[in-house]
């Protein structure tokens, strides 16, 4: 009995300390390294109308097939009395997480931050399909694109308008100028301006996501209890 | 909308049948290996109990990823899983604790029928000895891993489900916890089913010992539902919404209130009690009662799958 118990302390610990030597194996690098952009966006909804262009611009330049979107706006209301009703619109798209949820649940690694711009991206090549990401997103934005399978989002216009050093696709098609696009680390951007003048607010924030797309909340309001 | 579509369903039926079958499997190799150095301990390969076991740990958890891999928008890729890995997600450390856990449950079961294996190889494949020789020389490390394998593997399923920010029902810490004790009792209750059809003597000290722990095991499991729904009750928000649409009158309802607690749960309970008072056990008493407890289980798996994706956080 001595023995057997001797054998199975010796080979139990014998694989710990395989397993926290593993682990341990890339423990000097960098926590996240953060580079030097970090891209967000703000959605001004006290000027959108609605009109669903940027929907369709995104559809348009990222080559989204029918039947799924990364971007949608949602129209809320009628709300007041007529003749002075109004509706609310709201963006619907990756939130851009810094502490992104299908980030940590991807289990190959296809969901990731990419370091150069903080954009949460997708690689398309090693994602295999198992959804996790679609279930472990708290804005249900993420689906399975058509054609090629796999996991698919809004990332900035990364692979197509930045690429070619132009704003996101949503951003150039606002005809209101609603949607303002910028890098938080430049201290100059437009956007750092915009968020330090404004009262803005992001969604979900009490589930520790920490989003980079910020709105300013629609002027008029409505009792929803 | 009916009770199997739902505007925020990611996961569907295929998922359940996933958590049921990997929860048999680990509970099944828990068992097994109790079975084996508590009870029989001579001559375990010729207990039909622990015969049951050997054979559904394997068969259930190579039919559940079978299911998972089915599952996947890219089935022919799954290998990328399984090459690259992830330390922060769920399911890629239940990649690796799959594969280690597989691999020591073959060998495991290798050492049990280890009299079959020698008599075979004696003739055929002489040098297969000098194998089953070294895993008889490492069984006790081997089987201490495979049970905390097994119980993580158990845990596991559970974890993978409570590791979704968005799902409040879900994102609860007592989930785990229940996957894991109901995937226990579902691994006893398959060992008694697939024993008593292998001709297991259904009187036998291993029905009774199986017995002895599945009456705590349903006990605790009760406790345990209690508080999982009371802790998302009095956390009020969406879990409270939760909860409620979870336990609320509809086709769900009915399956958490019947099919659970009576079917999976009480009646299990009681007939277990019953045969431990009255001290005789028959086949038909053992099956039905096994019977009864796996359709639990596997009913809790779809319940705790569908209403959980019901309300969002």
């Amino acid at each position: 009995m001595d023995n057997v118990r001797r054998q199975f302390i010796k080979g139990g610990t014998a694989l710990v300390a395989a397993t926290s030597l593993y682990l341990l194996h890339d423990a000097g690098a960098e926590d996240t390294p953060q580079g030097k952009v970090r891209y967000a966006l703000l959605h001004d909804e006290t000027k959108c109308i609605g009109c669903n262009a940027c929907a369709e611009a995104c559809r348009h330049t990222n080559q989204v097939p029918e039947g799924v979107a990364r971007l949608r706006i949602e129209r809320s209301g009628p709300y007041g009395e007529f003749p002075e009703q109004y509706y609310r619109f709201s963006r619907v798209s990756c939130q851009q997480c810094e502490q992104a949820p299908c980030v940590n649940v991807c289990p190959t690694g296809a969901a990731y931050i990419d370091d150069k711009t903080g954009i949460v991206s997708v690689n398309s090549w090693k994602c295999v399909g198992c959804q996790y990401c679609i279930a472990a997103c708290p804005y249900h934005i993420r689906f399975i694109n058509p054609l090629t399978h796999s996991a698919d989002k809004c990332d900035f216009c990364k692979e197509t308008n930045l690429r070619d050093g132009k704003q996101p696709a949503c951003v150039e098609a606002c005809p209101t100028g609603a949607l303002m696009f910028g890098d938080l680390e430049d201290p100059h951007s437009n956007i750092v301006a915009a968020l330090n003048t404004q009262p803005v607010y992001r969604t979900k924030e009490d589930l520790g996501t920490h989003p980079k797309l910020f709105r300013i909340r629609a002027k008029a309001g409505g009792i929803t209890l | 909308m009916s009770a199997f579509h739902s505007e925020y369903l990611v996961w569907h039926w295929p998922i359940a049948f996933y958590l049921f079958l990997a929860g048999v499997s680990a509970g099944a190799m828990f068992f097994a290996v109790l079975l084996k150095h508590l009870c029989v301990k001579e001559a375990p390969h010729l207990s039909g109990y622990i015969r049951a076991a050997c054979l559904i740990a394997p068969v259930t958890v190579m039919a559940g990823l079978g299911i998972l891999v089915t599952d996947l928008t890219k089935p022919l890729q799954f290998w990328k899983i399984l090459l690259f890995y992830n330390p922060t997600s769920v399911m890629s450390v239940g990649v690796m604790i799959l594969l280690v856990y597989t691999v020591l449950m073959f060998m495991w079961i290798a050492l049990v029928m280890r009299p079959y294996i020698d008599e075979w190889s004696e003739l055929h494949l002489p040098w297969l000895q000098h194998i089953t020789a070294w895993l008889s020389r490492v069984e006790p490390t081997l089987t201490g891993i495979l049970v905390i394998l097994s119980l993580s593997l158990g845990a596991y399923t559970g974890f993978l489900l409570s590791a979704l920010p968005g799902y409040p029902m879900l994102n609860n810490p007592v989930l785990p916890i229940l996957f894991l004790l109901s995937g226990l009792s579902s691994g006893a209750a398959s060992s008694l089913l697939g024993g008593v059809l292998l001709h297991g003597n259904p009187d036998s000290r291993e029905v009774k010992f199986i017995h002895k722990i599945e009456i705590p095991l349903i006990l605790v499991e009760i406790v345990v539902i209690f508080t999982f729904f009371m802790g998302l009750v009095l956390t009020g928000g969406q879990s409270k919404i939760a909860a409620m649409n979870a336990l609320g009158f509809g086709f769900w309802g009915a399956v958490f209130w019947f099919g659970i607690l009576v079917i999976g749960l009480s009646v299990p309970l009681a007939m277990n009690l019953f045969m431990t008072a009255t001290a005789k056990r028959r086949w038909a008493y053992v099956a039905a009662t096994a019977s009864c407890s796996l359709l639990g289980v596997l009913m809790l798996r779809h319940f705790i799958l569908y209403t959980g994706q019901l309300t969002i956080a």
